[in-house]
């Protein structure tokens, strides 16, 4: 077959949406508060009872009336209608997206001139209704095939299929245990820093080491948590954002491309650990915005398994192809890091919000909020995502 | 519920499913195969993803094969599977890859790259299912 990525999608696009919208308002729950009470048997809400309280959250942040709103994505776990009727808003522009998609459609709308202030809502009680992301039922087997057509092998769960792309991945590279196990321990590192973060008791390599396999060559450590919770953000067209806020947060470029070939069988992970994609979303969102990797103070990467991260370091440009593993040992990229990277403990430590609250965390750390985890002086931070090899790159900047 | 009276997974059954299903059962597996460009699919499909075509053909495999990538599952998730058990992707001869299980031995450090052969396991339900070992064994 020819190569994964056409040579026009490494051309350099017209940079049209560089500081085009801005973040000017960010909410979320109390997943602390919401995790004791799930442990404990409650169910402190529904999906939409989180996803509100983050609204309400996000629009307090922002200063804005409901009415002030005309664009509305909600998160893939809410109905989008439903989310409207409870939300009070009668947009002219309506979408629902996951969050990285979030951003990227409201940037288009507010670019497009479909909407000027659009809130994206995000809510879900996976904790307390025990959602299965394994077994026969498993969560989005209806949109990636991948997800349960080889459980007649017993072949089930996200954690096998990142343990599948691990394995392959320390073949290829010769990445190590003990290399992938500083990821985890980084993002505690950064956890134990932030009241908001559910897991903070730090961690050591030992621990990592000593930890069990769930599915090998996964540790328990490098699994993300499951969690209840809502996240919201309120994104406003540039110049009516300087109005609304003396500290926007402007979205500096977008990139994406997706590896479609052959994923039901897992080759755009196992085989190309979705490099192709990842650096033609970083190849696009570069352009945009006239950043690169060197620009980037926090690095923020979607974590649902630690092993996201080595192959954002490689597919996002902050380290040569194959040398993710010696990055994460020389260069570290926890608290006093090289890399600030997964600032708030990530999925990992922190809340598993499916990549909502590291927009908030990227929102917050430019706008120097995040008190003892804060990076000083932070002016760019870079969010990526790779979900089954759907690559995004969105780079925030004040 | 022991393992041995557990029910296998059933497989994802499409329009195109079928064919591969009966021929696994009857233990000579086949795969969809591109008239056009002799590309073959897996899993099966309406057309060949490499040049669109429709006119695709069902045709034995070779059963040959090479391990990509494996897996140990150390927690139970399906009554049919108690842990320890391992699953490997396998990057047949014909082209695609596939999601399986090794037979004979676990799986280790010196596993990708190994040439594996098809063979047919009889779960204790009686399903059957195109598994792998290494080959020479």
């Amino acid at each position: 077959m020819s190569s994964p990525v056409p040579a026009r999608a490494m051309r350099h696009p017209n940079p049209r949406n560089r500081r085009a919208a801005a973040v000017v308002g960010v909410g979320h729950t109390d997943w602390v508060r919401d995790w004791a009470r799930c442990r404990n048997g409650e169910r402190p809400n529904d999906s939409y009872g989180y996803a509100l309280e983050a609204l309400r959250n996000a629009l307090a942040d922002a200063k804005i009336g409901r009415d002030e709103v005309d664009g509305l994505i909600a998160g893939p776990t809410t109905a989008y209608e439903r989310l409207g009727e409870l939300s009070g808003i009668n947009p002219r522009w309506g979408d629902q997206a996951d969050a990285v998609l979030a951003v990227a459609q409201a940037v288009m709308a507010i670019e497009a001139g479909y909407a000027e202030v659009v809130a994206l809502v995000y809510g879900n009680d996976q904790r307390s209704v025990g959602t299965q992301y394994g077994g026969p039922e498993a969560m989005g087997g209806n949109a990636f095939l991948s997800y349960v057509y080889h459980s007649p092998w017993g072949f089930t769960s996200q954690g096998a299929l990142y343990a599948l792309t691990l394995q392959s991945y320390k073949h290829a590279r010769g990445f190590t245990e003990a290399e992938m196990g500083e990821v985890s321990v980084a993002q505690r590192g950064w956890s134990a820093l932030n009241p908001n973060a559910i897991m903070r008791k730090r961690i050591t390599l030992e621990d990592y080491l000593a930890s069990h396999f769930v599915c090998e060559p996964l540790h328990l450590f490098d699994y993300c948590l499951i969690n209840d919770g809502g996240v919201a953000l309120i994104i406003a067209e540039a110049e009516r954002a300087k109005r609304m806020t003396d500290r926007p947060v402007f979205i500096e470029g977008v990139g994406r491309f997706d590896l479609n070939r052959g994923a039901t069988s897992l080759e755009p992970r196992i085989d190309d650990f979705y490099l192709p994609a990842q650096q033609s979303a970083a190849a696009q969102s570069y352009a945009v915005s006239g950043l690169g990797p060197k620009d980037m103070d926090i690095l923020q990467v979607y974590d649902s398994f630690s092993v996201h991260v080595p192959l954002a370091l490689e597919g996002y440009g902050y380290c040569a192809v194959g040398e993710a593993g010696k990055f994460l040992r020389e260069s570290r990229i926890g608290p006093g890091g090289r890399l600030p990277l997964n600032t708030s403990g990530g999925h990992l430590s922190e809340t598993y919000m499916q990549g909502w609250a590291h927009q908030i965390e990227c929102v917050r750390q430019l706008r120097g909020e995040c008190g003892e985890r804060q990076v000083a002086g932070a002016r760019h931070a870079h969010y990526t995502s790779d979900v089954a090899g759907k690559c995004f790159s969105v780079i925030y900047g004040r | 519920m022991n393992a041995t009276e557990a029910k296998t997974p059933r497989p994802v059954m499409g329009l195109y499913d079928k064919p591969m299903w009966e021929s696994i059962n009857a233990k000579a597996m086949r795969l969809q195969r591109c008239r056009t460009c002799r590309t073959w699919l897996y899993p099966p499909g309406p057309a060949c993803p490499r040049c669109l075509s429709c006119e695709l053909e069902w045709a034995p495999v070779s059963g040959r094969g090479r391990v990509v990538s494996w897996v140990v599952f150390h927690r139970q998730y399906l009554p049919a599977y108690p842990p320890p058990y391992n699953a490997i992707s396998v990057r047949l001869e014909e082209g695609p890859c596939m999601i399986s299980n090794l037979e004979g031995a676990m799986p280790d450090e010196e596993s990708i790259g190994r040439a594996v052969r098809l063979v047919y396991a009889t779960m204790p339900d009686g399903m059957v299912l195109p598994r792998f070992v290494l080959d020479g064994t």
